[in-house]
């Protein structure tokens, strides 16, 4: 009988610390969270910031003859274990190329192809093409070709560190094209790296 | 007075191991690939381990280089020198100023990991996103 009340309130206990797990906002300024084997958005901070760093820094996107670089987005492989959305590297990285007046991104071509560019050209020839003033339609020969392009890969390998840990290697990788020549103006890898239990899963 | 004497002495070859800095040396052998000596032995060394833990000794920035790179941006150099007997991992945080003094909004401005051998010199450069940062400043925290 004894055991049985102690049991219950055990039950009891648990339920209610369960219930005290409340939810709070991550300081995404000062995270001092514990670090996860899963790629985390510190993570994705920490690589955009080096590669951007690198980048403006390597004097790649200074055009000579003064003026900006047009460049597109070309195509970022996620080769790891996880689903991700390469947009959360590359959101940032393209941010601040825009931002450093360096570079202009192009919207036309490439993995960021904003599709309402051909739409409104495709306006012209639609069955509602008379509706729209012909003037404020794109006329042909309009849109700039990109000059450079950024792609690149994120790809993940999973080593047993011994019977209790795992490594986990995260590398990113970024290069920049000329794409007049076919010339690589640069190219920079992030390695981040993971030590935990067997029991955390990486993907 | 003999014992005294030997106290003395320990005393002096902690404070000489405590003492040895690298700045200065491009070589920098370190303990367990150098000869060991008088002074930085098996004896002296875990004593010279504790006394380091003892009087807190860490990290000293002793260098902070501005320059304009090739691009037109601002760079900055850090040297600095790890004190302790220990490896020191920390974080830092550079943000950038623009001409009135307000702070330049980046993505780039995130804490960033280093790691300083005990009693190393270490370097680190970071790169202003904008050609229109004219100054710095720069945060600490533990690595957790």
């Amino acid at each position: 009988m004894k055991t049985a009340i102690l049991f219950q309130i055990a039950i009891l206990i648990g339920f209610l610390a369960a219930g005290c797990a409340e939810t709070t906002y991550i300081d995404t300024m000062h995270d001092a969270g514990k670090p996860v084997m899963a790629l985390d958005y510190r993570d994705f901070d920490q690589a955009a910031s080096e590669m951007v760093q690198s980048m403006l820094g390597s004097g790649a996107l200074k055009k000579k003859e003064g003026g900006r670089y047009v460049m597109a987005t070309g195509r970022i492989v996620n080769d790891t274990m996880q689903r991700i959305d390469t947009d959360q590297l590359m959101a940032k990285v393209e941010q601040e190329l825009l931002n450093s007046g360096q570079v202009v991104m192009s919207s036309a071509v490439g993995s960021k192809t904003d599709q309402m560019i051909y739409d409104t050209r495709d306006l012209k020839d639609s069955d509602v093409g008379d509706e729209f003033n012909k003037e404020t339609v794109a006329a042909k020969g309009q849109l700039i070709a990109p000059e450079l392009s950024v792609s690149g890969k994120i790809f993940q390998r999973n080593i047993r560190y011994d019977n209790n840990r795992q490594q986990v290697e995260y590398y990113f990788q970024l290069q920049v094209t000329d794409l007049t020549t076919g010339l690589r103006f640069w190219q920079n890898e992030t390695l981040i790296g993971k030590r935990g239990s067997n029991r955390s899963v990486a993907w | 007075m003999k014992t005294i004497t030997n106290i003395l002495l320990f005393a002096a070859a902690v404070a000489l191991i405590s003492c040895d800095e690298p700045q200065g040396s491009k070589i920098h052998l370190r303990a367990d690939v150098k000869s060991d000596n008088l002074v930085d032995n098996i004896v002296t060394r875990p004593v010279a381990y504790a006394f380091s833990a003892l009087i807190g000794e860490g990290i000293e920035v002793t260098d902070a280089v501005l320059r304009r790179n090739q691009a037109g941006l601002l760079e900055l150099n850090v040297n600095g020198i790890n004190h302790s007997q220990f490896t020191r991992k920390f974080r830092y945080r550079v943000e950038w100023l623009d001409q009135d003094g307000q702070l330049i909004q980046t993505k780039t401005s995130v804490w960033l990991r280093m790691s300083a051998m005990g009693k190393s010199t270490f370097s680190f450069k970071v790169v202003a996103p904008r050609p229109d940062a004219v100054n710095f400043r720069m945060d600490t925290r533990k690595w957790e």
